[in-house]
């Protein structure tokens, strides 16, 4: 006897974003980055729409990285004492298709950077590299407030994604990447009610609810994994069950989080490991970008994607 | 050791090494001291301007406070007299006194009540036996009569379903003088009813801060300051003192003997009866407390320490549960939902919020902590609704001006629970504040504070009085709507029923004479239904009180009410949490649970975010 096979219907779907624009839409980047599009859980096709696969950020600083492991450093060779340096290798090397600059060096402990510093820099990274660009501030609420506004206007209508908003900072960023034609990451401690909360306050600035990327906030392998897994899965359900506040793409930054495990920073090996597991697994979850920090790591989830999606595009 | 307190210029005298939060309670002074003294809150600061004192030291205090002569009342101890001020942040506005209500409400929501109360005169012009038992019209056995009766007397009787007590017997006709007390013994406020038993009209009705807030803001802190050394014996005399003072309050005001008193009515929560009764509140927070054992239902008020009339009896309503308590009883009663056919709410905003779902087939109840945000209390401007509390404010779009009504028509002082709510709304109406509550827009009446930003509503320029919401008033007021909305949606949730499905909604609380309905559901306290359904009944606890005092049916019906309602344990949900984060928001973060029923304005459908 045949068994039927019982699928899922669903009423709602993760809205789209695109990351970068070309020439025809403004901008100077020569690809574009698109993710969600979803109308299914992750990796269940024969139940709805899976358009776009996850994509891998590579992370870069502004700076050369300060509480980086050795290994992970090193696995860069000498390139991140000149981040522009270091930024052009991810690309040509590693095949970037995508980097995450974090504006690292302006944080008042790292150097303490200027305004114009930051969007200089910003400007420069423009004219090195031609990917789409993730810029996130320091995390120091008051200075990000003064360097974010001058950094989405440097990177002006290239339709970078700006980060991360949070429930008690987000109107001084909503309101730069609003102005300057960006997308905005809305950042949330592992709590699905502020995630919507936070989606709603941001788009209620007038901000368009398909220019949001949720970062869910996770922790790694064994650091509260499954913990971030079943948040991104109930907000996945929420979203697919109609619920429009929680329908944005995921962003997960899995190579912070992973190389923070002491298991990570007592061997490079294990270091890799952990964040190949960690980015694995929240695949399943539904990440959309993963923004990663060891290239080896990198290339062993593309090559995971690549066998879970099918085909396998040379560049990541 | 001999404690003057200023402003108040009360004095009080204490051991040696008494700290100076209890010198002032028995000063009759409340502080503010929402951990109940344990030195962790710091809002019972007071400054010390003559005498020798020990303190614990602090981390709450700053240096400059310190130099200032600044000490937290409940770590502090003296040493030898001494003279302390009171700033007005750590006392209760207008705690001394209390507010007598301008007009008496119509409590009876069109029901007249039938029967006659349990407290009955009978004038024996004889004074014959044979009489009495005439008098009552049956066989019941009559306990306590004096041998000798004297030629004119008049015996005040207390009539229960199979008996009948004397509770005194006086010389002449004292008929027509024939009084009662109903309480409603809150967590935050006290209120007090003297009513005529003759006619069945409220003579006056009064209202106090209940002493006990300096002891803890909630129960449980209270509770746990029960189990402490002489813990019970304190609150119990706080709570005591605090009905005695209105108990004298409402005789004088309504120039009547207090020997004409023979009962009291109170309903309250558990926990306010075990304090009351001096009755030790520990069970309560243990599991499983399903029914408040051991608690009478009649007593003598004297041996509880409460002085009316000699011999006078003390009723408390019975209660359901360890959190669910004689005040939901008597709520129920108030508003009768326990007759209707169809589905109805009571839904009662105050520290301890009590949400009841039923009609005549079923009633199902769950109690949810809110604080005492409603109730004025905890809030940089908060006050009881009573002269000189703003009790609706209204913010101007585009230059952000305010105006207002003051209840008593004077200057005003603070912001009653009324004022609250229709601040919040009109705060988010504008766009003053975001869906999360904070402060976004900027001008003039905005500026920084200790606790976030703070919008002005009047400067001490213009009024006399610096009133002002700062963003932690916001979150507060947030954390208690959230509490009464989620309880109410979850309670329904459990038994299937949706909250849209509620016929009638009847919303109490001490909101002084009105609600605005819809701006409470716009904050999301109340659920978006059509305003049609909501009615809005005022104290319920008290006019369920004054009712089974007036009428010996309707105190049978309030026993019969406690044993019908099942109660339901939100604190053992887990959903509880999950709908009460939800709720945290305004007006909440599911947003198609609001989209706008309760205004007519509105079409339907008409989302901002549909889902």
């Amino acid at each position: 006897m045949e068994i039927e096979e019982i699928l899922e219907k669903w009423s709602g779907g993760v809205y789209s974003v695109s990351i970068g624009a070309c020439a025809e839409d403004g901008g100077s980047r020569k690809n574009t980055v698109r993710i969600g599009g979803q109308k299914s859980l992750p990796l269940l096709f024969k139940e709805g729409d899976i358009p776009n696969r996850p994509v891998i950020a590579f992370e870069i600083w502004d700076i050369p990285p300060q509480d980086w492991p050795e290994g992970l450093v090193s696995s860069y060779g000498k390139a991140p004492e000149d981040p522009l340096i270091w930024a052009q290798m991810c690309v040509k090397d590693f095949g970037a298709r995508l980097l995450c600059l974090r504006l690292q060096g302006a944080h008042p402990d790292c150097g303490d950077k200027s305004p114009e510093e930051c969007a200089r820099f910003v400007s420069s990274l423009l004219e090195k590299v031609s990917v789409p660009l993730i810029i996130i501030g320091s995390g120091d609420d008051a200075k990000d407030n003064l360097v974010m506004p001058a950094c989405s206007e440097a990177a002006k209508s290239e339709r970078c994604l700006l980060g991360c908003a949070t429930q008690e900072n987000y109107k001084t960023l909503a309101a730069s990447a609003l102005a300057d034609g960006h997308s905005i990451i809305a950042e949330s401690p592992i709590d699905i009610n502020i995630a919507k909360q936070l989606n709603i306050l941001i788009s209620d600035m007038g901000f368009a609810l398909d220019r949001i990327v949720i970062n869910p906030t996770i922790g790694a392998l064994g650091y509260g994994l499954e913990y971030a897994y079943s948040i991104m899965e109930r907000g996945r359900i929420a979203a697919l069950s109609g619920d429009k506040t929680l329908s944005s793409p995921f962003i997960c930054f899995t190579g912070q989080e992973s190389w923070k495990a002491k298991e990570a920073k007592g061997g490079d090996k294990q270091g890799v490991i952990w964040e190949i597991i960690t980015a694995s697994s929240l695949i399943q979850a539904g990440a959309d970008i993963l923004v990663m920090r060891h290239p080896e790591a990198a290339k062993r989830v593309f090559g995971h994607i690549s066998v879970l999606f099918g085909g396998n595009n040379s560049d990541h | 050791m001999k404690i003057t307190f200023y402003p108040a210029n009360k004095s009080t005298s204490v051991e040696k090494g008494a700290s100076i939060l209890s010198a002032a309670l028995s000063a009759g002074i409340p502080l503010n001291a929402s951990c109940g003294g344990d030195g962790v809150c710091g809002k019972c600061r007071v400054i010390l301007k003559k005498g020798e004192v020990f303190s614990k030291a602090s981390s709450l205090l700053t240096e400059e406070e310190k130099n200032k002569g600044v000490y937290l009342a409940c770590l502090t101890s003296v040493m030898s007299d001494a003279e302390v001020e009171i700033p007005s942040a750590s006392g209760f506005p207008s705690k001394d006194d209390i507010y007598f209500e301008p007009e008496i409400r119509d409590e009876t929501q069109g029901r007249p009540i039938a029967a006659e109360s349990f407290i009955r005169k009978v004038y024996l012009e004889q004074g014959l036996i044979e009489e009495l038992h005439k008098a009552l019209a049956d066989e019941k056995k009559v306990s306590g009569i004096p041998q000798i009766l004297s030629k004119e007397t008049t015996i005040t009787l207390a009539v229960t379903k199979d008996k009948a007590e004397v509770i005194r017997t006086e010389p002449g006709d004292s008929r027509s003088r024939n009084y009662g007390f109903a309480f409603d013994i809150g967590t935050t406020t006290v209120c007090g009813r003297l009513v005529d038993l003759n006619s069945g009209k409220t003579a006056c009705s009064g209202s106090s801060y209940n002493m006990q807030v300096s002891l803890g803001s909630d129960i449980i802190t209270r509770i746990v300051f029960a189990g402490k050394g002489e813990g019970l014996r304190i609150l119990h005399e706080s709570i005591c003192g605090t009905v005695n003072r209105i108990i004298r309050g409402l005789a004088d005001r309504g120039g009547i003997n207090l020997e004409d008193v023979s009962c009291i009515v109170c309903s309250g929560n558990t926990t306010m009866i075990h304090f009351l009764l001096n009755k030790d509140p520990s069970k309560i927070r243990k599991e499983p407390c399903l029914e408040p054992s051991g608690l009478p239902f009649f007593s003598k008020a004297g041996e509880s320490g409460i002085t009316i009339g000699s011999n006078g009896l003390l009723v408390c309503l019975p209660g359901v549960s360890g959190y669910l308590g004689g005040d939901a009883v008597s709520g129920v009663l108030s508003c009768a939902m326990y007759r209707e056919n169809a589905l109805c709410a009571l839904v009662d905003i105050g520290t301890n919020g009590e949400i009841i779902l039923g009609n005549r087939d079923f009633l199902v109840g769950c109690a949810a902590s809110a604080g005492p945000a409603f109730e004025g209390s905890g809030l940089s401007c908060g006050m009881r609704a009573e002269d000189g509390a703003i009790e609706s404010v209204s913010v101007n779009k585009n230059d952000l001006n305010v105006s207002y009504s003051v209840i008593g028509k004077g200057s005003p002082k603070g912001i009653c629970g009324s004022g609250y709510i229709s601040l919040l709304a009109s705060m988010l109406d504008s766009g003053l504040i975001d869906k999360n509550g904070r402060i976004k827009a900027e001008g003039s009446r905005i500026r920084p504070g200790d606790a976030g930003k703070e919008f002005v509503i009047c400067l001490k320029e213009e009024t006399g009085a610096d009133i002002f919401i700062s963003e932690a008033d916001i979150d507060n007021l947030k954390r208690s709507k959230a509490a009464i909305y989620s309880a109410a949606a979850i309670l329904a949730r459990h038994l299937d029923l949706n909250l849209a499905d509620v016929s009638k909604f009847f919303v109490s609380g001490g909101f002084g004479s009105s609600l605005d309905i819809e701006k409470a559901v716009s904050i999301g306290l109340l659920p978006d239904v059509e305003k049609e359904r909501f009615v809005f009944i005022g104290n319920s606890s008290l006019s369920g009180a004054t009712r089974a005092l007036l009428s010996s049916c309707e105190m049978c019906e309030a026993r019969a009410i406690a044993s019908r309602i099942t109660y339901f344990d939100l604190s053992s949900d887990p959903e509880y949490m999950d709908e009460y984060g939800q709720a945290l928001f305004f007006p909440h973060t599911d947003l198609s649970r609001f989209s706008g029923k309760s205004r007519h304005d509105k079409p339907k459908g008409e989302e901002q975010h549909g889902n």
